[in-house]
């Protein structure tokens, strides 16, 4: 086993988790909300990546704002829907109703967009970049750069400016945050607007490698959900040391023991991580 | 109605189910003016202040009219409400505990248009509780009850209030912080705040209002001004006792 190739591996793999998380994170870790369609708003970033480039034959890079504005505006209907639900924090109803939202936009784009396997392709995703023996592809590199880049800016907004003061105010108490002068509905349509779009350009850029579904999206939940919560609710620094986690066990699990038992494996661990750290890897 | 009153309610009453909370009551906190609302347990106080800042945790149904300077609040938000200047402290937990003092702070937006509104600065308010200033990378959560009652009425005051609502402010001080604190807020009365005060220590609340209004089971039985209310049988019965020669 090549340890430094299998680093690469496990962070291209971290840092993958770690952009389709970024929603969530801020969704149920600063908003404290949650959102189980998620998965299905990745498969339909994907998707309508595809379809700007297939059908209306836009360029890879000109596809991304395209399935980010389209999944956004999904979000913002998802939250006027449900904008009773969230003011009352009523998570129980909301994971329903959010599960459910799943399986519409789920068959609704195996309407749209077939049965089919499909490719998104990036040009990025073709190309190797080579290090003596380690190599890793340009898109991962962007992935994790962008990623990255991404966690850095919401922690800094979260945790020192006057909007993240916002959005913890309204998670901590939205009846309260009322008294304040804030709306606090507005607050969470921005939530929730940060959270589809940000699913979907994470799509944009992690879909391209692999085949991508209609029928997709439970493994990204279910990920997603892992890592934040592993993590710690409420932490963003959280999440990113949870995502490494993750992809560095699942590519050292896979290289030294067997690919096919990584997903029980990590399952293990996680429940090991609670067990003993109820609150998760950041809980004090 | 036009009133010169700068808060004012008529006919507001609130039902949760077939519960009555509040019915029937009028009442006007006129400029620069400290009116307060005293009742027993239950009599409907914080229902009543909630009701006119139009906010609530449960969901009663509420009925009646409101203004602010004369201006109609029916149909207006509790969060649009507060942008106005009607700034309601509620009962108990006023502040964020996740959040830092400065954090409390800075969650209040300036106000665009200060006329008719009492403004005061981050200096103002700190001069007010220098307390505040001590504490103020330390969390909501981390402050004792009369810190958090300072930090839960600095930040009413940031909001550039046109009238001050306060629910219970008393509730978990010492004896001692309950006096300070009224008399703090009596004197930002005498600069031309106004001031609707909810008090069960009704003692204490009668060293500074200018005018009561006494509140048994959701209506108004007796209000106006201290010193008449002082000798009202009712209030010294439940409430002032001995103390009154």
């Amino acid at each position: 086993m090549n340890v430094a190739q299998q680093l690469i591996n496990g962070l291209a793999l971290a840092s993958g988790y770690a952009c389709v998380a970024i929603g969530w994170t801020v969704l149920l870790g600063a908003a404290r909300l949650v959102n189980f369609a998620h998965g299905q708003l990745y498969m339909l970033g994907a998707f309508v990546a595809w379809a700007a480039m297939h059908r209306a034959g836009l360029p890879y890079w000109a596809s991304i704002p395209v399935a980010v504005a389209a999944v956004g505006l999904l979000g913002a209907a998802m939250q006027r829907l449900m904008g009773r639900l969230m003011l009352e924090h009523n998570l129980t109803s909301l994971m329903i109703v959010t599960l459910g939202f799943g399986y519409v936009f789920q068959g609704a784009a195996a309407r749209l967009f077939g049965g089919e396997p499909q490719t998104l392709a990036s040009p990025l995703a073709r190309g190797t970049i080579r290090m003596g023996e380690l190599w890793l592809s340009p898109q991962d590199l962007l992935v994790f750069g962008v990623t990255a880049a991404l966690f850095a800016l919401i922690w800094f907004v979260l945790e020192k400016t006057r909007v993240g003061a916002t959005v913890r105010a309204v998670a901590e108490d939205p009846k309260l945050a009322q008294l304040f002068g804030i709306d606090a509905s507005l607050v969470y349509l921005g939530v929730f607007v940060f959270e589809a779009a940000t699913v979907a350009f994470a799509a944009a850029l992690v879909a391209p490698r692999s085949p991508i579904l209609t029928s997709m999206g439970f493994d990204e939940v279910i990920l997603t959900f892992v890592v934040v919560v592993l993590g710690g609710v409420g932490s963003v620094l959280g999440t990113l040391a949870a995502s490494l986690g993750l992809g560095l066990f699942t590519a050292f699990f896979g290289a030294l023991v067997s690919p096919a038992y990584t997903t029980a494996a990590a399952f293990a661990v996680v429940l090991a991580v609670l067990v003993l750290r109820p609150g998760g890897l950041a809980a004090r | 109605m036009t009133s010169p009153a700068v808060l004012a309610c008529r006919g507001l009453g609130a039902r949760y189910g077939a519960s009555t909370a509040l019915a029937d009551v009028t009442l006007e906190v006129g400029a620069s003016q400290m009116v307060g609302v005293v009742g027993a347990n239950g009599a409907g106080k914080s229902t009543l202040v909630n009701a006119l800042a139009g906010w609530s945790r449960g969901r009663p149904v509420t009925t009646g009219e409101v203004w602010l300077d004369g201006e109609p609040m029916a149909g207006v938000s509790a969060h649009e409400r507060a942008r106005r200047g009607l700034v309601l402290v509620p009962e108990g937990k006023g502040v964020f505990q996740e959040l830092t003092v400065e954090e409390n702070l800075g969650l209040v937006r300036p106000v665009a248009d200060p006329a008719g509104r009492h403004v005061w600065t981050r200096d103002d308010v700190l001069g007010l509780f220098p307390r505040l200033g001590e504490r103020r990378r330390h969390r909501g959560g981390a402050l004792s009850g009369g810190e958090r009652q300072m930090l839960a009425l600095a930040r009413a005051l940031l909001a550039a209030p046109r009238v001050l609502v306060l629910d219970e402010p008393s509730i978990g001080l010492a004896p001692r912080l309950v006096l300070d604190l009224l008399v703090t807020v009596r004197r930002l009365v005498d600069r031309g705040l106004s001031v609707l005060l909810v008090e069960q220590n009704v003692r204490a609340a009668f060293e500074v209002v200018d005018r009561v209004f006494l509140l048994e089971r959701g209506r108004v039985v007796g209000h106006g001004a201290t010193d008449a209310m002082r000798g009202d049988p009712r209030i010294v019965e439940a409430y002032l006792g001995a103390l009154v020669p």
